[in-house]
């Protein structure tokens, strides 16, 4: 580069930066409202968690909980017994507890095991879709496609028949079944970033000798890294937040997950009402191990969404 | 020959059945279902001491809230998961006699020879049509005026007024001026001083339980009724009467008192977290409901007491509802499940339900129990049983099919009334065309 | 442009047999493939909406005994009647036939003409529906954009991208009534916020003009992370040397951000409009908890007005699975309108390879 060049690009550089300072604080004000506007919610069940159950809606306008007390989450995971509470007039407390670790194995048991399912068999279809030549390729993709479309009420109520038929209500495989092989979702999503992927590689490798299998489970699979993270870690909590499914098949306490769980919170009579307090401790409980999970593995899955395939 | 070998056979294989029917009962689960978290330890108590006197029969007790309750029952009918027994409502029943999902235990009621006028007079009929019978009753409900003790003080109204207050279509009556005497805006003016500003209201003095849909259980039938106004032709009607008069001015004046008067927040306010939790905020002098809901107004933040409904021109009236324990007819174990039901439905289990006090059971015995136990601890729920013993004092729920397409209509027509987007005239007498064109 | 060092490592060439030709024949691998995942979709998908769709031509509870009607469930839901009115302000029941009730008036001079339908419902939760559709899509689409390119360029921290996504960890139906709470008019803290502002209070849930659109605010509020996630894995595959190169030829952020960023996402952005259009069709759970269709049927979308017929109703299956396969063809239709439109089966990332 001649010097000429180089003032003209540090010129820029430092235009650039002067329109950087005036515009980065218009883009920090909005990145902190974004922040403000996700967590503020948040706050509200940790400090409704946090709130004396006697004294909820007299005080329901105060930023901070009124006499915070850890009561809440005590009696939800069964520590303290919410009887003298109620008997001492509390609003709505339900006398339910969440049997935690045992919920929380079960919770485990049934996201993992359809993630780990999921991922795999939905990323062959989607490298098959993207990738392979047979008859009826793109008709198939399409009817999978819209698989999406079917309103879930009219799946459900077949489905759930159908486990019944095969006496698997009431058990770990009637509730993960439906979900373990496919969804479209996850097929639709592999796709897209295997079209999006450089065939050169998987050529290359074609031609040094390589099977269509090895190529896919060696090259493509490794280099999907960051996508299939994302869509295992998606599926995780996807399954986690599961809801109806489970509550009517994994009817025991032994398959119980969480989020069916946090029912007994729930207003239980016509006209009744939540138990505030107690829902809010439970949700904060249940969705803990989803945001560790995040933690732990979110920065490496979004990190390691780079293109491997270039420099 | 042939035919001899056959038959003999066929005595083989049936006396295996009933031998091994025989030792299977010894081991035999029955799964009942019921809603209320409240009611979980009375009914398990109930369950534990029918186990006692039947060793081979155990009860498993599954509670699920009202919301998921009726998904789960439905879900159940269709893929044969169902309960065995479990706890019904008026509002659902009739659809499920129409589905053909519920036993008729009358050839067992009078096989057995079981009374059933031993509970409050009409609960058992309820559970009745064409000489089927669907249910036997296991607890009932009225409604009554719910207050604020501190509020009424401090607005100088004795709560004695509610053994006496009427109400009428053309004022409102001693209720009405309760009401605004209890409405205070930020000016300190209550309802009835004329400087009274309805738009900028600090307490009001009551609080509808919403706009009641089609029944009006906990919010208009009180009035509506003692108006001489009725729901239909009778239990199992076909003809309904939405497009009364009288009905129409009730539902109107029922909206009024929050778009006119300011008396009430709107329904918008109401529709969300419900009424009790408006109440229970603790600036609502009053509001309405039904005697489930005593264990938790007792648990407000504030002392609070149960009043009498005012007394309209025919009098004071309140819905009776009454619950009762159906048989599913997909059930594997008939014999054992009506054992069951019928202990739910006799006095022993009856009292176990009343000494907890969460409930008024259907037994007049065992409600005093439950009474009883509130009293002791202070608290007088006499308001809603009086309402039961008073002679007249109480109609039934107006059991009807297509209970789900009524609600349908009428809660839209109410939602609009109540929002002041339209007028009960111009609403209701197009909606009760549409309920009668259902049958 | 340089490869990584995964094709390096090259393999040792398998012997030429019966599995490699077997490894090498596309249609068999195909459906080897595919073959995991077609059962999954046999059994839980199509073969309940195959059988969703004869229930569709009877009159069934799941219970009792089917009639074949035809396409009466079809008719009850579709069939519309124009009739020409008198003056302005006749009585709609003068002039529909029975069984019609009227939908909508149109004015024309001192006439004008009423359309009737036999279940008007249908149609307003149809509409209902479109407005959800009209209020959700739009701006979490453009918010989880904006989300994205800031995650990108300004504040690429793991740390703002986890608090992104706590939203989505929430379940559903908990977040619903998370949002019953916040918003309530008199107890809810957002209400409270708004009257001590001086915007005043607001019905949000409760009023017929703001329900649906709270609904929608709810759930752009759980998902607009998450499709910012989505498309912030998009944006990472888009090789960093585009953008030096064109920063070199003197464009902006703007026109990089049309010449570059808008068509190399498009695969991603595709599959974000596609999946999320269709999730917003199928809005249910929000409406469940917090409205339940109300007030006046403001939020009856199509999915709750199916699950009336089937929960609220005599499990009136024949109704529903018809409702059902009407809402299928919608989507199916506008899912092929998003995928002509927006050509998304290439990626034009292909070309700069």
């Amino acid at each position: 580069m001649t010097a000429i060049s180089q003032t003209k690009v540090q010129e820029r550089q430092a235009a650039a930066a002067r329109r950087f300072n005036f515009g980065s604080a218009i883009t920090w004000f909005f990145i902190g409202l974004l922040i403000f506007i996700t967590i503020f919610p948040f706050y509200w069940v940790v400090r409704t968690a946090l709130n004396d159950p006697t004294a909820l809606f007299t005080h329901a306008s105060e930023l901070l909980p009124y006499n915070p007390t850890t009561i809440n989450f005590e009696r939800v995971l069964g520590l303290v017994d919410p009887a003298p509470l109620i008997a001492a007039g509390a609003t709505n407390i339900s006398p339910g507890t969440i049997n935690f670790w045992v919920f929380l194995r079960n919770s485990f048991m049934f996201a993992g095991v359809i993630t780990i399912g999921q991922t795999l068999f939905s990323s062959m279809a989607a490298y098959a879709f993207a990738r392979f030549k047979f008859p009826f390729r793109d008709v198939i993709f399409f009817i999978y496609l819209t698989g999406l479309m079917i309103p879930g009420i009219v799946l459900f109520i077949p489905n759930y028949v159908f486990i019944r038929q095969i006496g698997w209500i009431g058990t770990f495989q009637g509730m993960v079944a439906p979900f373990i092989l496919m969804t479209p979702f996850a097929v639709f999503f592999m796709r897209q970033f295997f079209l999006s992927l450089n065939k050169d590689l998987e050529e290359a490798a074609l031609l040094d000798g390589s099977t269509h299998f090895g190529v896919f489970w060696r090259i493509s699979l490794p280099l999907m890294r960051g996508p299939l993270m994302t869509l295992a870690l998606l599926t995780f909590i996807g399954s986690w937040n599961e809801y109806l499914w489970p509550f009517l098949v994994g009817r025991d306490e032994n398959l119980r997950v969480l989020t069916v769980a946090l029912n007994i919170f729930k207003s239980q009579t016509p006209q009744g009402m939540p138990d505030w307090t107690g829902l809010m401790a439970g949700t904060v409980i249940s969705i803990v191990p989803t945001i560790i999970l995040f933690v732990f593995f979110g920065r490496r899955v979004v990190d390691s969404i780079q293109f491997s395939g270039f420099k | 020959m042939k035919r001899r070998s056959s038959l003999l056979v066929i005595l083989v294989v049936a006396l295996l059945l009933i031998v091994t029917s025989v030792s299977a009962q010894d081991a035999v689960t029955i799964r009942y279902q019921l809603w209320d978290g409240n009611q979980l330890p009375a009914y398990q108590q109930c369950a534990d001491a029918f186990t006692a006197a039947n060793p081979g029969i155990t009860v498993q007790v599954e509670q699920l809230g009202w919301d998921d309750y009726w998904t789960g029952i439905t879900t159940g009918f269709i893929s044969g998961e169902a309960p065995d027994v479990f706890t019904n409502h008026l509002a659902k029943y009739p659809e499920f006699v129409a589905l053909e999902q519920l036993v008729d235990i009358q050839p067992l009621v009078e096989r057995d020879g079981v009374a059933t006028d031993i509970y409050y007079p009409g609960l058992a009929d309820l559970w009745t049509r064409d000489g089927a019978r669907y249910g036997l009753p296991k607890d009932w409900d009225t409604i009554a005026v719910i207050y604020n003790v501190a509020l009424l003080e401090a607005a100088g109204v004795d709560p004695a007024v509610m053994d006496t207050w009427t109400w009428n279509l053309e004022d409102g009556g001693e209720f009405q001026q309760v009401i605004a005497q209890l409405t205070i805006d930020s000016n300190g003016n209550n309802g009835l001083s004329p400087d009274f500003d309805p738009t900028n209201v600090a307490q009001y003095g009551f609080v509808p339980d919403g706009m009641g849909g089609a029944y009006g259980q906990t919010q208009w039938s009180p009035f509506a009724v003692s108006t001489g106004w009725t729901f239909n032709n009778g239990v199992w009607g076909d003809e309904y009467y939405y497009d009364d008069p009288r009905f129409i001015q009730t539902i109107q004046w029922w909206a009024d008192l929050n778009l006119v008067h300011g008396f009430a927040p709107s329904f918008e306010e109401v529709s969300s977290l419900g009424a009790s939790t408006m109440f229970q905020a603790g600036n609502i002098a009053m509001t309405m409901n039904g005697s489930w809901m005593i264990g938790s107004f007792l648990g407000s933040e504030f002392e609070v007491g149960f009043g009498r409904l005012p007394a309209g021109p025919e009098g004071r009236k309140s819905m009776f509802n009454g619950l009762a324990d159906s048989i599913w007819v997909g059930t594997q174990h008939l014999e054992e499940s009506w054992a069951w039901v019928k202990f739910l439905a006799s006095l022993e289990c009856q009292s176990i339900v009343g000494q907890s006090g969460v409930v008024f059971p259907a037994i007049p015995e065992a409600a005093t129990m439950s009474l009883d136990m509130r009293a002791e601890a202070g608290v007088d729920v006499s308001a809603f049983v009086e309402q039961a013993n008073e002679e007249g004092g109480t109609f039934l729920f107006p059991i009807a099919d297509y209970a789900g397409e009524i609600s349908t209509i009428m809660t839209e027509a109410m939602d609009a009334v109540s929002l002041g987007t339209a007028r009960a005239e111009d609403v209701f007498p197009d909606a009760n065309d549409e309920i009668n064109d259902l049958f | 442009m340089a490869v990584t060092s995964v094709s390096s490592r090259s393999e040792a060439p398998p012997p030429p047999g019966f599995f490699s030709r077997l490894g090498n024949n596309q249609a068999l691998l195909g459906i080897l493939f595919i073959l995991p995942s077609l059962i999954g979709f046999t059994v839980f998908f199509a073969a309940p909406a195959v059988r969703s769709v004869f229930i569709s031509f009877q009159e069934w509870n799941l219970l009792t005994d089917a009639e074949y009607v035809g396409l009466e469930n079809y008719q009850n839901i579709l069939e519309l009647s124009f009739n020409p009115l008198e003056s302005a302000a006749q009585d709609s029941d003068d002039v529909l036939p029975d069984d019609f009730d009227e939908l909508a008036r149109v004015q024309v001079g001192g006439g004008g003409f009423v359309i009737g339908a036999r279940d008007p419902r249908f149609y307003r939760s149809l509409g209902v529906t479109i407005t959800y559709v009209l209020f959700n899509i739009p701006l979490q689409t453009v918010l989880a954009l904006g989300i994205a390119i800031l995650m990108e360029k300004a504040a690429n921290s793991p740390l703002l991208r986890g608090i992104m996504i706590l939203p989505w960890l929430m379940p559903n139906v908990i977040v619903a009534m998370l949002f019953i709470w916040l918003l309530d008019p008199t107890l809810g803290v957002i209400n409270i916020f708004l009257q001590q502002t001086g915007v005043g209070q607001q019905g949000f849930f409760g009023s017929p003009d703001q329900a649906i659109a709270s609904v929608a605010g709810v759930n752009i509020w759980r998902h607009m992370g998450y499709t910012a996630i989505l498309i912030f894995a998009g944006l990472k595959t888009i090789p960093k040397s585009l953008y030096e190169a064109s920063r070199v030829d003197g464009a902006n952020g703007l026109v990089q951000f049309l010449r570059i960023t808008l068509p190399l996402l498009r695969p991603v952005l595709v599959f974000v409009l596609v999946t999320s259009v269709i999730g917003s069709f199928q809005i249910f759970d929000t409406i469940a908890v917090a409205t339940e269709g109300g007030p006046a049927g403001a939020t009856r979308t199509i999915i709750y007005y199916i699950y009336e017929q089937v929960f609220e109703r005599r499990i009136n299956m024949g109704v529903a699975t018809a409702a059902s396969v009407v809402l299928f063809l919608i989507l199916v239709s506008v899912t092929l309108i998003q995928i002509r439109t927006f050509q998304g089966n290439t990626s034009e990332l292909a070309d700069y390879s």
